[in-house]
């Protein structure tokens, strides 16, 4: 058990003023980046992971804790003004949104999802906060037998993930798996798959491999649709009334059910990993709706509509973190690339954690929470000026994110060699995205690849071979139970997702 | 106009699978005494996982439709350009290149205006040159 001067002592690190100003700078990122369309938290935090090097590491995570939070929100601003979710988790916001910035309440659209947002948000750190070091407790008492079952049961919840096609799925999680492979074999450390090249004996680099798919691959399919067209600035509708560029108090509070179920059904969706944050929004928003007594106002307007969405999508983030820092699965992009942020460190995302490095968890819960209120703040005074944010020419911002992402990579990786590595991964995450393979799957499986030979390894020599002798570990039939629970539900969830959000489409 | 895509894709794999299984595997994994798991006992089984999966897309494609050629097309031409700024920045270095690198893809996107290239071609490589060599006290590539 943590003890409570060491839980004191984290939660005093994170008020420290160097943490506070990191958490600040982090936010103010993120919300400019989700600002942005196009470009969004996921490619903002890849991008920013390998600048946090030169850091420590409470300041590095909470950095990117805040890039990920202020994300959310400034996602949100591009939804509500273009219909252009920066991120896919805005897009039940727009559906709402949109409508009523049309009707010349931006500020107020803006501001509800920033409020939601932030309530949705701090539910859901209050839930990591208080099951996370339980849960690291119970983690502790596996052995390899039980952590093999355990990434086994890793891979099964990236089912969640699937989407139309199974086979797909499982192509993308092979591919992954494979390109982890690349190395050294981690019993005999012989040279494999490196084709000569000695840079590649240690694996390929994951900033390499991460911010190649999920940011330059991006920027190259953004590119290609450009066609030589520079994007029109958007206008802006004031009605001159500052009733309508606010949000009192009455119209917060008549959300509040809203909002708890929003940040309810987030919180438990971001618990499961692979599920995520785009998912839990559309289904808070369906709840929302039909359990309103004026379904026929979605769509059109409904400021609930916006409480719902933005409350679900925000409160997965901090959920996503329960099987991020107590089993070491990262149940998200965003989560994998904080792992990766935790590794450039020197440190090990797992049960462990809580026992060697309690001190760094509790302030970086407490660096969430003042995230938070620094969200809150920093969206008060920033939003009209994020609203301006989104008439930035796609030219500059996006060639400013390749240059970016050369000196992060290179940093990262110590040379040119990882800007090349990430150029050919840039290729195939676009290829792959263009043709409907799952990206979050392949890194995913690509960061648990390594970890998953090594139980294996451990398990047969644990077991002289002998897969009956798993009978023997029942934690770990437990969980290999639950791992084909897991696909059969989680598959029947996506599918039931899907119907949901088509039906939401045909209706709006 | 959008293309069906998994008969296309799921042949590529199928080809890929096949090949790391029968060629790439075989020549560029090296075996070992010992162990609980041979070092190619994995990416194997792997690339046979890909192979299948790619042959059952063959057979039964899903209705996924992927974008028409020209932007494929147009990915490779940023992708080329990109290629060679990289290519370029090994003989001549981070901060000669960058500044040309970002005008050559403004340019490219359609981007005109003089107050946005600037910023865009000088402003932006000066911030980073700043931030990186000055603030984090770091090289340049």
């Amino acid at each position: 058990m943590v003890e409570l001067s060491t839980i004191l002592a984290g939660f005093g690190d994170a008020f420290s003023l160097i943490n506070l100003a990191y958490v600040l700078l982090g936010v103010v990122i993120g919300q400019f980046v989700g600002a942005v369309p196009g470009i969004g938290p996921v490619m903002a935090m890849a991008i920013a992971v390998p600048f946090t090097f030169a850091l420590d590491p409470l300041p590095a995570i909470a950095f990117l804790i805040g890039v990920n939070k202020g994300g959310l929100v400034g996602g949100a601003v591009p939804a509500v003004l273009m219909n252009t979710p920066g991120t896919p988790d805005a897009a039940a916001t727009a559906l709402d949104g949109y409508p009523l910035a049309k009707s010349g309440k931006p500020l107020k659209a803006t501001k509800m999802a920033l409020f939601s947002s932030v309530t949705g948000d701090t539910f859901s750190d209050i839930v990591l906060i208080t099951v996370s070091a339980p849960m690291a407790i119970l983690a502790l008492k596996m052995g390899p037998v039980e952590i093999l079952a355990l990434m086994i049961f890793a891979f099964s919840v990236l089912a969640g993930l699937v989407g139309n096609s199974l086979v797909k799925g499982i192509i993308a999680a092979a591919l992954g798996l494979l390109f982890a492979t690349i190395g050294s074999d981690p019993e005999n450390y012989t040279p494999r798959l490196i084709f000569g090249m000695w840079d590649l004996y240690d694996g390929l680099p994951l900033a390499s491999v991460a911010i190649g798919m999920l940011a330059i691959s991006e920027i190259l399919r953004r590119l290609s649709e450009t066609g030589g067209k520079v994007e029109a600035a958007i206008d802006l509708i004031d009605t001159g009334n500052p009733d309508d560029r606010r949000v009192t108090w009455d119209e917060y509070w008549s959300c509040r059910y809203v909002m708890l179920r929003g940040a309810v059904t987030g919180t438990i969706l971001g618990a499961l990993p692979g599920i995520g944050s785009t998912a839990a929004a559309f289904m808070s928003y369906a709840f929302t709706k039909a359990a309103s007594d004026d379904p026929q106002s979605f769509g059109k307007g409904n400021i609930k509509g916006i409480a719902a969405a933005e409350s679900a999508n925000s409160a997965v983030v901090g959920a996503n973190l329960i099987p991020l820092l107590t089993l070491g699965i990262p149940g998200s992009v965003g989560a994998a690339l904080i792992i990766s942020a935790f590794m450039i460190h020197g440190l090990q995302p797992g049960p462990l954690l809580f026992e060697n490095q309690g001190r760094l968890v509790y302030g970086l819960f407490g660096a969430m929470i003042m995230a938070n209120f620094i969200n809150l703040w920093v969206g008060q005074l920033g939003l009209r000026f994020w609203v301006k944010v989104v008439t930035a020419p796609i030219s500059v911002i996006f060639s400013s994110a390749i240059l970016m992402c050369i000196v992060g990579v290179s940093m990262a990786t110590s040379g040119l060699f990882g800007v090349a590595v990430m150029l050919v991964f840039a290729g195939l995450g676009y290829l792959m995205a263009s043709f409907g393979y799952s990206l979050v799957i392949f890194i995913i499986a690509f960061f648990l690849g390594p970890r998953l030979e090594i139980s294996v390894a451990q398990s047969l020599a644990l077991t002289n071979g002998d897969l009956s002798q798993i009978l023997r570990y029942p934690v770990a039939v437990a969980l290999l139970v639950m791992s084909v629970v897991a696909v059969a539900y989680l598959l029947w969830r996506n599918q039931a997702i899907q119907r949901l959000e088509q039906k939401d489409d045909a209706n709006v | 106009m959008t293309m069906p895509s998994d008969r296309l894709s799921g042949a590529v794999l199928f080809i890929f699978g096949l090949a790391m299984y029968f060629a790439i595997i075989p020549t560029f994994v090296e075996q070992a005494e010992g162990g609980n798991i041979a070092p190619n006992t994995l990416p194997n089984i792997l690339s046979w996982m890909i192979a299948i999966g790619g042959a059952f897309l063959v057979l039964k494609p899903t209705p996924h439709q992927t974008q028409d050629l020209r932007y494929f097309a147009r990915a490779l031409m940023h992708g080329a350009i990109l290629c060679a700024g990289i290519y370029a920045m090994t003989w001549f270095g981070f901060l000669y290149v960058a500044p040309v690198l970002a005008l050559v893809i403004m340019v490219v996107i359609g981007e005109r205006r003089m107050h946005w290239l600037a910023l865009g071609a000088i402003g932006m490589p000066a911030l980073i040159w700043i931030f990186i060599t000055q603030i984090l006290d770091r090289a340049l590539p």
